[in-house]
Order: C-alpha cells, then structure tokens, then sequence
C-alpha cells in the first residue's frame, strides 16, 4: 500500500537534473578550487570580503594571472591602490604584471578619484564604464576585478543611490558576461554583517577571508557563504600567503584513509635492523626517543642518510636547528648531507615553532609532501611542537601531519626529547603513542663513572623485535651497537 | 617662477579679456549630464557672459578623452583656464559652491 506512494513521492522531490552543470573559471588557487567544486562561476559576480590585510587583492591577482596564462585577459580596476604600488607587490613575488598588459592580458585600471575634486550633487560611473567597455572589446576580456567595491560605494551619499548605482553595475558586468571578483573590505574580525548587506544578496558566490589571532599566533581562514547552482565546501579552511601567493589547505578526509604498511626497509645500521628484524616497515611512524644528548638526531638522520643513498627522498622538518647548524653537527658522526640535498633526495625545512600556527606549520609541510613527494619524513623534535602555541596544537599538528603521512605511505621518523624521569609517561605525553608503531628508546647511563648509551626498541606493531637494552656508541662514521 | 609669469600676465593683461575654458564630461543624455549641461550654462550667462567657452565631450562617444582626462565619473566638469586647474564632480546643483569652486566672481 506504501510503496506506491513513496515511490511517487521521491519522483516528486525530485534530484535536480545533473546534466547541466555550472561552467566555472579556475581561481589560480589550487585549494580554493577544490573547495568551490572547480571554481568561480562563469559569467558571474562573486563578492570576496574580508578585513584589511586578509589577502583579497591577492586572491583578485592569482585569478587574474591564472586567466592571462590560458588566454582569458583581464582587468582589475582599482580604487584604493596605485598600479605602481600593485605592480611592484606583484614583482616581488615573481609575478611579472608588466609584461602581461604589454601582450594585451591583463589591464591595471587606475580608479582612483582625484581627491582634489570637488563634489557638487549626483554623478554616475559612466566614464569609468564607457573606458572599461572599450577596454574589453579591445582585449577580449573574461575577467574583472574590482577592488574594493565599498570604496566605490561609498562615493554615494545615500544608501539608495548606492544600491541603484550597485545594481546598474552588477547588470553592466552581467550583460559583458564577465566572471567577477568584487573585494569588499569588512572591519569586525568575525564575519559580522557587511557595511553593504546587499552584496551578499546580489552576489551569485561569497566568500569571506579573514585573519584571526589565538594564542598569540594568527591564522587566515576562509569560508564559503553562498554559491548559487553549485555545491561547495562548508567547512573554515585555513590559508597561508607565501611568496607565491596564496595557498589554501586542501580538505582534510574524514576517512581513515591508510594505505597498509608497506615492505621492511633498513633502520640504515645493520646492526639496529637485526634488533628489528629486518629494520623499519615502510609507511609506518617511527618514534625516536630519548633525553638530551642521546643520539636521537644522530640516529634519525643515520635513517635520513641511508635513504637518501637508495635514492629515496626525504623531507626533514627541523623545529630546533638550522640546516646550516645540522649538516654541520652531523659531520661530526660522519653523516654528510650536503651531498644528499645536491643530488636532490633530502630536503630540509627548518622553522620555529611559535613562529606560526599549526595550521600554517601543516600548509609547509603538505605542500612539500606534495611538490617534493618524500618517501619518508622525519620531525625533529616532536616536542618542540608544543610551541606552536599548546599541547593541543601540537597534537593536531601531529596528528593531520601523521594522517597525510599514512594517507600517502610515507614513513614517519619522530623525534622527541623526554626529561628522562619517566620515559612511558613523557612518549604518551603529547597523547600520540597510539598512532606509533615502533618506538626506539635512547639513554644516557653514567655507569661507573662513564657515559654509555642504551638503546631499547619499546615496541614494534606488527613486527617482531628484541627487547633487550643495546648498548650503542657515536662513532665517527655514524653509530655503532653493541649486542649486550 | 610659474607664479612670478602667471602674476605678470594677469598684470599687463586686463582681467576682463581673459577667457574661461571648461570642459564639460557628459554621458549621452543620462538626467544628471543633461542636469550639468544646463546649470553650468546657466552660471556661465548669469556671471561671465561672453568670457566663456564650454567643450563638452560625451564619453560613450569618446572613452579615449575619457581617460585621458583621468575622468571616471560622469558628469564631470574640468575648468582648464584660468589656472588653477579644478574639477568639479557631479550635477552642479549646488551653485553657491560650484560658483565658489569656479571662481566665478561676477563680472559687473
């Protein structure tokens, strides 16, 4: 009796017809387009607010570049900034603006009213008009950026003549089929209402970029309000502006997404891979730790370098020493590195901790596991990581560093240092022990007034393994265990 | 120095020859140029008749004057001569103060 009935009443509801799908141009921004489902809609206007210093004009650029490099030209009109100014901002991250308004790609429209000027009643923007439209036919333009629409808004003296004056535009851009950005500054930290709440409506996609400060670390995010016809990513997404441009983090899988531990690769001292039985698993994380001075930078990198040597690539990310400072102290045990980084299979990141956010830390790293695809990657010391503002963060940072890690098989080598009071405690103190597979202990023992060096494999997940202290030295050609 | 031939010039010259030159930036016959059109007509008679020359230029026609004007918004009215030079923005329905931004004192 039901079936009927429900049968009818799904046809009713009926899934919109998936045939059509909205055309969209490319941001230039790799993650942003994931978010958007593939990017801006075409022919569009798409309204990017966000407070001073949030990346806007940025966004507008990398957009505009993107369309130069496929042939779509563009113009960004500007009402705040100087073209010098934006052009010189551009050079300095290698973009070379001139050179694409000299091929006809791009075209810096300077909208800067002469504050000299005098006001005397009602005016319209059909000069600044007529000049883009002959601009456009002549460059065939596909882009437009206009930067910041509330500059322009607020020339009018009433809030109907800025609607009017706002909806004549949208309808001008409309009409010439341009994909739009239009910037638009907003003070209040949390996106609080707009000064021109209409610009939501009227836009067909809204995106909110902002900059926010928690434990005195700031974080840029970005969000997704609307985008008409077309699904999109609903979650806050941090980005970081480096030198070349923006970088959006792509969207973390809610899916344990493992790849299953690969084959044993050696631990780069045949002695230690005895202990394991057989060394390492690949794609698996390693805990390396220890009290200070125990060797543990000694005995990632004796990993670090035997890796390198088999050709794979290794990603170092160094939160307590220069790679200056450790290609130099690792002469020492006779670890040469320099010749890894020239041949191109190590590359190593050093970075201080507090000096950004876990979100911006992890942008660093992902990006490198995904420009320099490293086999293995190790993080010397874990428990630097705290720094990056609290335990919490480190544990996140840990933690996603860890899932994209496993998402791409990559092998984990961490490195922490623990007081030495109580080792079980201190490895499980920054609450990751479970995402551990193998966990390699180092010691310093004064025994009988001389300072040897222990080395336990705690656990190994999967694997068998020596439980047995090894007593091991630093040589000058790396380590040395001795089976005790 | 500038200053020092401009000053001489208004010296020798009698002030009553000296011509006033504006261009006048419309946009077809949108009501806030025709607005302009008229006002600015109006005021020139009223105060310095037969001492003016109005150009006007509609930017739909020509955009290239447009910008090389610097001119974004419409209308826009440029007074070219006497220096200094003054733009004034919008319908001109404020006479006291574009007759003050014009420096169109009367001519008597």
């Amino acid at each position: 009796m039901a079936s009927p009935k429900r049968g009818a009443k799904t046809r009713d509801a009926g899934r919109p017809h998936k045939s059509k799908k909205l055309p969209k141009v490319s941001t230039g921004i790799a993650g942003l387009d994931l978010v958007l489902g593939g990017g801006l809609p075409t022919g569009r206007v798409t309204l990017l607010s966000g407070g001073p210093g949030s990346g806007k004009t940025i966004m507008g650029l990398q957009f505009l570049l993107r369309g130069a490099r496929v042939d779509q030209a563009g113009i960004l009109v500007m009402f705040e900034e100087r073209g010098t100014a934006v052009r010189q901002n551009a050079w300095s991250r290698g973009w070379n603006l001139a050179r694409l308004e000299e091929e006809n790609k791009l075209y810096l429209m300077d909208a800067r009213l002469d504050p000299q000027a005098i006001l005397s009643g009602e005016f319209s923007i059909n000069a600044l008009l007529a000049i883009l439209d002959q601009r456009i036919k002549a460059m065939r333009a596909k882009l437009i950026v206009i930067d910041a629409v509330d500059t322009l808004l607020n020339l009018y003296d009433s809030p109907k003549r800025e609607r009017l004056e706002l909806y004549a535009l949208h309808e001008w851009l409309l009409n010439r089929k341009l994909t739009t950005i239009m910037t638009n500054k907003i003070v209040s930290q949390e996106e609080g209402p707009s000064r021109y709440p209409f610009l939501d409506f009227m836009a067909d996609c809204v995106i909110h970029v902002d900059q926010r400060v928690t434990n005195q670390i700031a974080t840029r995010r970005l969000r997704v309000i609307k985008y008409r016809g077309s699904g999109y990513g609903r979650n806050e997404y941090p980005f970081i502006i480096d030198k070349n441009g923006i970088n959006v983090a792509p969207i973390t899988s809610n899916v344990l997404e493992h790849r299953p531990p690969g084959p044993k690769i050696s631990s780069g001292d045949a002695k230690l891979d005895e202990i394991l039985a057989g060394g390492y698993k690949c794609g698996t994380s390693i805990l390396i730790a220890g009290t200070a001075g125990s060797g543990k930078t000694t005995m990632a990198c004796v990993f670090t370098r035997a890796a390198c040597l088999r050709g794979e690539r290794v990603l170092y990310l160094n939160f307590e020493e220069s790679p200056q400072a450790m290609i130099s102290n690792m002469l020492s045990p006779g670890l040469a590195l320099q010749p890894l980084i020239n041949k191109g299979t190590l590359l190593i990141r050093s970075y201080l901790p507090e000096a950004m956010g876990v979100e911006e830390h992890l942008l660093h790293a992902l990006k490198d596991l995904d420009g320099f695809r490293p086999q293995h990657i190790a993080v010397d010391a874990i428990s630097a990581c705290k720094r990056m503002g609290s335990d919490q963060a480190a544990f996140e940072y840990l933690m996603r560093l860890l899932n994209a890690c496993k998402e791409r098989g990559i092998t984990c080598i961490f490195v922490s240092q623990t007081s030495g009071l109580d080792i079980a405690q201190d490895i499980s103190g920054i609450g990751i022990s479970s995402l551990i597979d193998t966990v390699v202990l180092l010691r310093r023992l004064p025994i009988d007034g001389v300072i040897v060096r222990e080395l336990i494999v705690m656990k190994t997940r999967g694997s068998k393994h020596s439980e047995q202290p090894h007593e091991f030295r630093i040589t000058d050609s790396g380590i040395d265990l001795v089976k005790t | 120095m500038m200053k020092a031939r401009k000053r001489g010039k208004h010296k020798s010259a009698k002030p009553k020859s000296e011509t006033y030159i504006f261009r006048l930036f419309v946009a077809g016959n949108e009501p806030n140029s025709s607005q302009a059109r008229g006002n600015l007509a109006r005021l020139c008679e009223e105060r310095i008749k037969g001492l003016y020359k109005i150009e006007t230029v509609d930017v739909l026609q020509d955009p290239t004057a447009a910008h090389e004007n610097k001119v974004l918004v419409t209308p826009t009215l440029i007074l070219i001569k006497p220096q200094p030079k003054v733009t004034v923005l919008g319908n001109l329905s404020d006479t006291k103060q574009v007759i003050a931004a014009l420096r169109l004192t009367s001519t008597r």
